[in-house]
């Protein structure tokens, strides 16, 4: 039986750590730019924004598909040694995540098509910026009921057992709030939103009719598409106008009292991976033409004034955007009364 | 000579131990630490005593042990005539049980959590049969239930009660039984006083994978209970990727660790006592 002589262990050791540490020192060759993303972006990010990127800028795009929220935690705990260039996500957690220092200016020298987009769309002086947004209002089966009038139809004692409604984790949970706050209070939504604890009384009575509360939204579609439920509140037309043309029974109805608009953004990591990549990758998605695909594919509003297509926001009702550093500030303390609200 | 060349072989093991502590006991050890510490870095239990205190996570870790407890039952339930049969069964019938065993592993918990989506759902087959076999006049609701997740789960972790049954079973004499039966023990008699005595390590080691891995799950009951009906393995990732609170999340890491420690030590015990028994 062969011994094991020191050096032998050597050269072992020394073989083990060249084949575990090629991978790394390859990928560091590429031109790979690692994406955090939303799960619901995947289709769209796979077929326009992946192909686009290897074409225009010669960039390999690898996304990750997840909450806003744990794009943060991802980033937080890879400070200084970042492996995600890039992240898409929205606006209320772009404010953590400024606060934590983790994202790098975006300037119009490194991301040119800043100079296009519309008033509002650039944040706390370039440290994130929104491309396409979708609007907000309340996913329905087609099989199941004719339209959606009012936000009143998630209360209705037809909707028990039917509804889901997202988590306050996830941003579009916010529209349910707000809608609770204005159903409740009677009063216009920017006083509305304030009024928190009425919101809450509000989503007391709801629970009745609730199937769950999610925080993966395509496994909720999923049972909207099978008729298992009848409404998904502040769902998206990005998600679900696409899978309606699609031949799926889904719409996304706009209560007459009002709707919403995603706050979707996209930011440089500081100490990104291939930076300069990093922020060609902006620039091309702030630009006309992917803005322009997007919108079209997602039936969202493009940003990027140069931009043709995409949807139009639907007539006869508000549009809203609340006030995001309240909700920043108020978020974690509001998704715990939540969770203790929600629970069975 | 030959003690020297037994230490030199016992060197082996280094590289396992050195892997172990650094992937897995360092990071649990420095967890336990900050369970025990404040924001400020001070000791303090501050934080278990909220945990106990609180109403809704006593009711969140008596559902994780419930549910626990349960997926344990049903996978053992189904998994010893399972083993019984394997252990009978030969050539060709034998190696199909083992790859019906294995290969759903290979299967992604989620692919399977949206094929029991289809199944519990109000139109679904369950629902269908039941109110074809006149069981139920309406539909049940099932999807979101812990019955759902109890069902899911055991389906999940089935292999790992199955497996080590049907090991013990394996390595006894097959004669044992028609022996105590010429010494007129009769079929209750032979179950219980011979099967099931020689098979209980196999039965102790099957429940503790089962129970320490239902007690820890997190996919699964995220995608088949959702967010209103939490587990702790769920409240710990809430705590650490949403609100963020290491404290609150490394002092529930350590309340499951302490459950699956204790399964596995006290089945451990009742294995070795039963085993010095026999």
């Amino acid at each position: 039986m062969p011994m094991l002589t020191r050096r032998t262990l050597l050269k072992t050791t020394a073989g083990a750590a060249a084949a575990l540490a090629a991978p790394g020192i390859l990928r560091a060759q590429t031109n790979q730019l690692v994406i955090g993303c939303a799960a619901s972006h995947t289709n769209w990010m796979e077929a326009i924004v992946v192909p686009h990127m290897r074409d225009a800028i010669g960039a390999e795009v690898i996304f990750e598909g997840t909450r806003s929220a744990v794009n943060l935690e991802k980033m937080v705990a890879n400070r200084g040694r970042q492996y995600l260039s890039v992240i898409q996500m929205d606006d209320p957690v772009m404010l953590q995540a400024v606060d934590e220092g983790l994202l790098e200016r975006l300037t119009p020298e490194m991301v040119p098509s800043l100079s296009e987009l519309r008033d509002g769309a650039i944040h706390l002086d370039g440290m994130w910026a929104n491309y396409a947004q979708p609007w907000s209002g309340i996913a329905y089966n087609t099989d199941m009921l004719d339209g959606v009038d009012s936000w009143e139809a998630l209360w209705a004692p037809e909707a028990e057992g039917r509804v889901i409604i997202p988590s306050l984790q996830n941003t579009e949970g916010m529209w349910t709030l707000f809608v609770a706050a204005m159903l409740a209070t009677g009063k216009p939504f920017e006083e509305a939103q304030y009024e928190i604890d009425a919101a809450f009384d509000k989503l007391a009575d709801l629970r009745g009719n609730l199937l769950s509360v999610y925080t993966q939204m395509p496994q909720a579609f999923n049972l909207l598409e099978q008729g298992e439920i009848s409404m998904i509140p502040g769902n998206f037309s990005s998600f679900a106008l696409p899978r309606r043309d699609a031949g799926s029974p889904v719409d996304l109805a706009a209560p007459s009292e009002g709707i919403f608009v995603m706050p979707s953004g996209v930011c440089l990591v500081d100490g990104a991976p291939n930076r300069d990549l990093a922020a060609a990758y902006i620039n091309e998605l702030l630009s006309a033409e992917v803005q322009s695909e997007i919108a079209d594919f997602t039936s969202s509003l493009a940003t990027n004034t140069l931009s043709t297509g995409g949807a139009d926001l639907p007539s006869g009702t508000s549009v809203y955007s609340p006030d995001w550093q309240f909700v920043a500030q108020n978020r974690r303390e509001w998704t715990e009364r939540f969770d203790q609200l929600m629970a069975i | 000579m030959t003690a020297t060349r037994a230490d030199r072989i016992g060197l082996l093991v280094l590289p396992g131990l050195a892997y172990l502590g650094l992937i897995y006991a360092l990071p649990l050890f420095l967890l336990l630490l900050k369970s025990f510490r404040d924001a400020t870095g001070a000791f303090s239990v501050a934080e278990f005593v909220q945990i106990f205190g609180d109403p809704l996570q006593r009711s969140i870790m008596a559902r994780t042990l419930r549910v626990a407890f349960l997926v344990t039952l049903l996978a053992l339930v189904i998994a010893w005539p399972t083993a019984i049969v394997m252990r009978r069964a030969k050539g060709g019938w034998l190696s199909l049980f083992l790859v019906a065993m294995i290969l759903p592993m290979s299967l992604g918990v989620v692919v399977k959590a949206f094929a029991w989506s289809i199944l519990f759902r109000t139109n679904g087959f369950i629902n269908q049969a039941m109110m074809a076999l006149g069981l139920t006049d309406a539909p049940v609701r099932l999807l979101f239930t812990e019955t759902a997740l109890v069902i899911g789960a055991a389906n999940v972790f089935l292999p790992f009660m199955v497996l080590p049954i049907y090991a013990v079973l394996q390595q006894q004499d097959p004669n044992l039984p028609d022996a105590a039966a010429t010494l007129g023990a009769g079929p209750y008699q032979r179950f219980f006083k011979v099967i099931l005595p020689l098979a209980l390590p196999g039965v102790v080691a099957g429940c503790a994978f089962v129970f320490s891995m239902a007690v820890s799950m997190y996919v699964i009951p995220s995608l088949i209970i959702g967010e209103r009906q939490q587990t702790v393995a769920m409240q710990i990732a809430r705590s650490f990727l949403f609100l963020r609170n290491e404290q609150l999340g490394s002092s529930l890491s350590t309340i499951l660790l302490l459950i699956a420690v204790s399964v596995v030590l006290g089945s451990s015990w009742l294995a070795a006592r039963l085993g010095a028994r026999q």
